[in-house]
């Protein structure tokens, strides 16, 4: 049997005494896009934040299994090494670095995992000069990639929405990861932009074989995009399943219609 | 009555009056304890010149002064608006610039740094030619040189990495008196019992810094970035507390004794650096350039850039696989080691070594000059120590009248609240720092106080 | 062995008495460090300059006792009202510099949401500029302050004495850190200011003016900072550099008790007042200053939210 790309079992995290997440159960899949729905603070992105190393949740597992087929536990690992250990992610609020060039912000992402190298880089040594050469080159393919090329020297902070998703898409996929998890990533686009991201998340999976995690209110982008769901509420997984059982699953309507945006409810059916 | 207070323009003419009066008194005679209010009526009463127009009171030349300031930056300020204005206008001029490449216009922009790096380097390669009085020409060194060779290691660890470091002192003192102990000048005997070459001080400056500074900066850095600067402070204090009072190791009050200047002796290469400043004066330059050039290139390195991550975004850095601890650690270290270095140079150079050098207020000297040039800005650094070191070597060869030595601290402080509340990048600030400075007050970077303190914040650091 | 065990025979000595002088030293520790703690609370800051909220206040007061006391011998009435003429001298200097500094040097980059490395670079010019200032205007000597008491043994605790000072020192520090904890945890004020160190976005959204709960918060630490000043000053005189160490350890006490928390900062500053008293049986006396320092770096070492925790806006 080949190991899942991610295997949660029964993560409980509390922080006081409010419990944000309560016996998760999850698996991921190589190659899959997954998706997880559920509405306002049902705990996705404390998911999340569980699944990189930013909270450390007090029970349970998670196993992350990278391509050379080393399982590693997550949790109580520091976010650093979550992300060599093969995982990136973006975040809600896009969280980007807001005076560098765009071209920067990738790179960083593409020697993050290189040694410290600090001689290196006070006597521009061979090998460093090497190293930046090979970052620029893996910076230029992903922005051409993303489609970022023309903006390559734009400040981050003066890109639209829809070119600031991207970037940090790119600069996830610089780190070189084996899935890359992405929080709400059409958040404020336009449709145009929502339908180019649709578009990219698939090139990201079948072009360069990184599996896909992704948190997202808009049903039609979830439903289009994602093979299999996960359904959170109030820190629980309520339902699992493709689009069309997650569609017609009574107690998925129920948690929608009983919290405050019914709208997504009637969506998630329209959908 | 409230109303008038509520009023902008009174508010500003209320807060210029309160101003002019402050810089009357700060620079008005120094008073006692046994008559305190004589400093405050004799800046009142004594009177002084208006530029040898007429005489009259300290307070009133000084509200004049202040209110032709005010409005020259009120003028200066309007005249760059029209022209902006009148850029934007003449649409012409701007499409003109805008179909050079962008790599056209930086090659421009290099070259003609470069040529100004040259003709810098080559004033100050004749710099002792110009001066020929030794005592100028000594202080130049210690006062102007090694403390811009300092600055340029604080920019490392303040202008790079954002940290604030308060006990950087402690480090020079650290370099100050590892050579005294390698030279053999302590009273607790050289390693391994021999007196070495006074450059063979210089590696055990640097790796004893270095230790110092991680032993320090890790426990803090760990957990509280922001609890660094008081624990610096607190180590600068501690240092100098060893300094002064281990006899036994140190010497005490009394200081060393003497420490030989720097020389070569290798075969037949024999040189002496002896008490000519001018050799001292190269020697020091050529580690100002060496450092200028390995913390530039650091800066545009990887690790430069990761500094600029961390500060900008610490929780993004981090989940692209930056560990910040590590960075920031790191430069700690550097900075520290640039400190112990320029121990060093001071201790060979100055002969003796002495407590009374490494107080609080040399940290806060070295501070200013990184502040008021621009932090993170190299160039800034350089150009800002300059001119305030310039200013401070004057005023102690001309001291104006009411002016003590002390007085100096008085106005650094009141110039870092000033350079914070008004020019928070520097007079020449890097342009990566200007943006990210204006980001973050425009409210679209995550770094501000108030609103850094979101629940994700605090909820992490419980977790950790 | 022996260096321990005839160290040990000395603190039995003296236990009594060093323990109500630590208890003393650890109670104007406690006052300070409030003002650390609370302004940490709201800002999340380090304000450095109220080492010279302390200062000041000390000053002012001597000032006044000068005037007041002069050559005489006060009686015990006179002791009773100079001393609370000193106190408030103190206190309200200590909180009008405590609000002018946060008018001046920190509101300004409230306003334009500047990066917290500005706060704590003004903060520091600030202190600076307030020390250097005073030593300028006041002269840069040691300046003792003329007694509003006569500092009698009142009893004996084991053969310890406890003097008038002490005395003052445990009723004025008493009545002000239990009104404190009093005032926050029951008034309005207090409300405000817990709901603004727990969330300043949500308070201000509640209706809390920020501006005058910040400028409030600095009010308080500053006066109970300028009392601690003066009671500081009493026995040692004034100078214009006393603030740096005492304040240091202050903060260093806040650590301990768990920044944040008013309950910790005072459990924090009688903790190391003790501590620091009884180090002297082993430590010699030029580095007593090292020990409080020793405890910070080992208190971020091994538990960083200090014993009480960071109660941040749960406090009191």
């Amino acid at each position: 049997m080949i190991s899942p790309l991610f295997d949660v079992r029964d993560v409980t995290l509390r922080f006081g005494g409010v419990v944000s997440l309560n016996k998760v159960n999850l698996h991921q899949s190589r190659g899959e896009i997954l998706a997880i729905i559920g509405p306002n603070g049902a705990g996705k992105t404390s998911l999340f934040n569980s699944l990189t190393g930013v909270y450390a949740p007090q029970e349970g597992a998670i196993v992350f299994t990278n391509s050379r087929g080393k399982a590693i536990s997550i949790i109580g690992k520091k976010p650093f090494r979550v992300s060599a250990a093969g995982v990136a992610r973006t975040f809600q609020a896009s969280r980007m670095f807001n005076a560098m060039t765009t071209f920067e912000n990738v790179k960083i992402g593409a020697e993050s995992h290189r040694g410290l190298g600090v001689v290196g880089a006070m006597f521009k040594g061979p090998g460093t000069r090497r190293d930046e050469h090979r970052s620029d080159i893996r910076t230029k393919e992903l922005l051409e990639f993303v489609g970022l090329t023309q903006q390559a020297n734009a400040i981050a902070s003066t890109l639209n929405y829809g070119a600031r998703r991207r970037l940090e898409i790119a600069r996830g996929l610089a780190t070189a990861p084996d899935v890359l998890l992405l929080d709400e990533p059409a958040a404020g686009t336009n449709p145009t932009e929502k339908l180019e991201l649709v578009e990219l998340i698939r090139k990201v999976r079948d072009e360069m074989g990184v599996s896909i995690l992704l948190i997202e209110h808009d049903m039609k982008l979830v439903m289009s995009l994602a093979e299999r769901l996960y359904v959170l509420n109030f820190g629980s997984v309520i339902a699992e399943g493709t689009p069309a059982e997650i569609r017609s699953n009574p107690s998925v309507i129920e948690a929608y219609l009983g919290s405050v945006d019914t709208g997504v409810a009637q969506e998630a059916r329209d959908a | 009555m409230k109303d008038l207070w509520q009023n902008p323009r009174v508010k500003r003419i209320g807060a210029i009056m309160l101003i002019a009066v402050l810089v009357t008194v700060m620079t008005g005679p120094e008073g006692n304890g046994a008559e305190p209010t004589a400093g405050f009526t004799g800046s009142f009463a004594a009177q002084a010149s208006f530029f040898g127009i007429f005489t009259v009171q300290r307070w009133i030349v000084f509200s004049l002064l202040t209110l032709i300031v005010v409005g020259a930056i009120a003028l200066a300020k309007f005249v760059h608006r029209s022209w902006n204005d009148r850029a934007h206008r003449g649409g012409s001029d701007a499409s003109a610039m805008s179909t050079r490449t962008p790599l056209r216009r930086r090659l421009d922009m290099k070259s003609s740094r470069y040529v100004f790096y040259v003709i810098v380097l080559v004033l100050a390669i004749f710099l002792p030619h110009v001066i020929t009085d030794n005592s100028w020409q000594t202080q130049i060194v210690q006062q102007i040189l090694v403390y811009i060779l300092l600055a340029i290691g604080l920019n490392v660890v303040t202008g790079f990495a954002g940290l604030l470091d308060l006990g950087f002192v402690a480090f020079y003192a650290i370099g100050a008196y590892t050579t005294a102990w390698v030279t053999g000048a302590l009273p607790t005997p050289p390693p391994f019992h021999m007196q070495f070459n006074t450059f063979f001080a210089i590696p055990f400056a640097i790796a004893l810094a270095m230790l110092c500074g991680v032993l320090i900066g890790l426990p803090t850095l760990r957990l509280r970035g922001d609890y660094l600067a008081i624990v610096t402070l607190g180590f600068g204090e501690i240092i100098y507390l060893f300094a002064n009072n281990l006899f036994g190791i140190t010497g005490g009050a009394t200081g060393t004794r003497e420490i030989p200047f720097l020389s070569i002796h290798l075969g037949s290469l024999k040189y002496l650096w002896g008490l000519n400043p001018v050799p001292y004066y190269y020697l020091t330059l050529g580690f100002v350039v060496l450092f200028l050039i390995i913390f530039s290139s650091l800066e545009h390195s990887r690790v430069g850039r990761a500094w600029v991550a961390i500060r900008e975004d610490e929780i993004a850095a981090e989940s692209l696989g930056i560990n910040p601890l590590k960075y920031k650690v790191m430069a700690f270290a550097i900075g520290a080691a640039s400190a112990g270095f320029a121990g060093v140079i001071t201790a060979s150079q100055t002969l003796f070594v002495t407590p009374p050098t490494f107080t609080l207020q040399f940290s806060i000297n070295i501070l200013v000059l990184v502040i008021f040039g621009g932090m993170g800005s190299i160039i800034g650094v350089v150009l800002g120590g300059l001119f305030i070191q310039i200013f401070v070597v004057y005023l102690e060869h001309s001291p104006p009248s009411g002016y003590n030595s002390q007085d100096l601290y008085m106005y650094l402080g009141a110039l870092l609240v000033v350079m914070m509340i008004f020019r928070p990048a520097g007079l020449f600030p890097s342009r990566r720092r200007r943006r990210e400075i204006d980001q973050i007050e425009a409210g679209t970077a995550p770094d501000a106080v108030l609103t850094d303190v979101g629940p994700h914040n605090r909820v992490q650091e419980e977790m950790s | 062995m022996s260096y321990f065990s005839s160290h040990f025979t000395t603190l039995g000595h003296e236990f009594w008495g060093l323990l109500v002088g630590g208890i003393a030293n650890g109670i104007i520790y406690a006052m300070v460090a409030i003002g650390y703690t609370m302004v940490y609370g709201v800002l999340r800051l380090i304000n450095f300059a109220h080492s010279e909220i302390f200062m000041s206040g000390a000053f002012a007061s001597f000032f006044l006792m000068k005037v007041l006391v002069g050559n005489s011998t006060p009686n015990a009435f006179e002791s009773v009202v100079y001393l609370i003429v000193g106190i408030l001298a103190g206190g309200i200097v200590g909180a009008v510099m405590a609000v002018g500094l946060e008018r001046v040097a920190y509101r300004p980059l409230r306003r334009r949401h500047a990066p917290k490395l500005a706060y704590l670079i003004s903060a520091i010019g600030a202190s600076y500029f307030i020390y250097n200032f005073v030593g300028k205007e006041f002269g840069r000597i040691n300046l003792s302050i003329d007694s509003p008491f006569i500092n009698n043994t009142v009893f004996t605790i084991f053969g310890a004495a406890v003097q008038t000072y002490y005395i003052v020192i445990f009723v004025v520090g008493l009545i002000m850190l239990v009104s404190l904890e009093r005032l926050v945890a029951t008034s309005k004020l207090g409300r405000g200011i817990r709901a603004v160190a727990q969330d300043a976005e949500t308070a201000s959204l509640m209706g809390v003016n920020i501006d005058r709960t910040i400028a409030v918060t600095f009010m308080l630490g500053g006066f109970l900072g300028g009392v601690a000043g003066f009671l500081y000053s009493i026995p040692i005189g004034v100078v214009y550099t006393m603030g740096f160490t005492p304040a240091l350890k202050a903060f260093s006490a806040a650590v301990l008790g768990g920044i944040g928390n008013l309950r910790g900062a005072v459990l924090g500053g009688l903790l190391l007042g003790i501590v620091e008293s009884f180090s002297v049986a082993f430590v010699n006396g030029a580095y007593i200053d090292v020990v409080a320092f020793a405890v910070l770096v080992l208190v971020l070492m091994f538990r960083p939210t200090g014993i009480l925790g960071e109660r941040l806006g749960r406090s009191a």
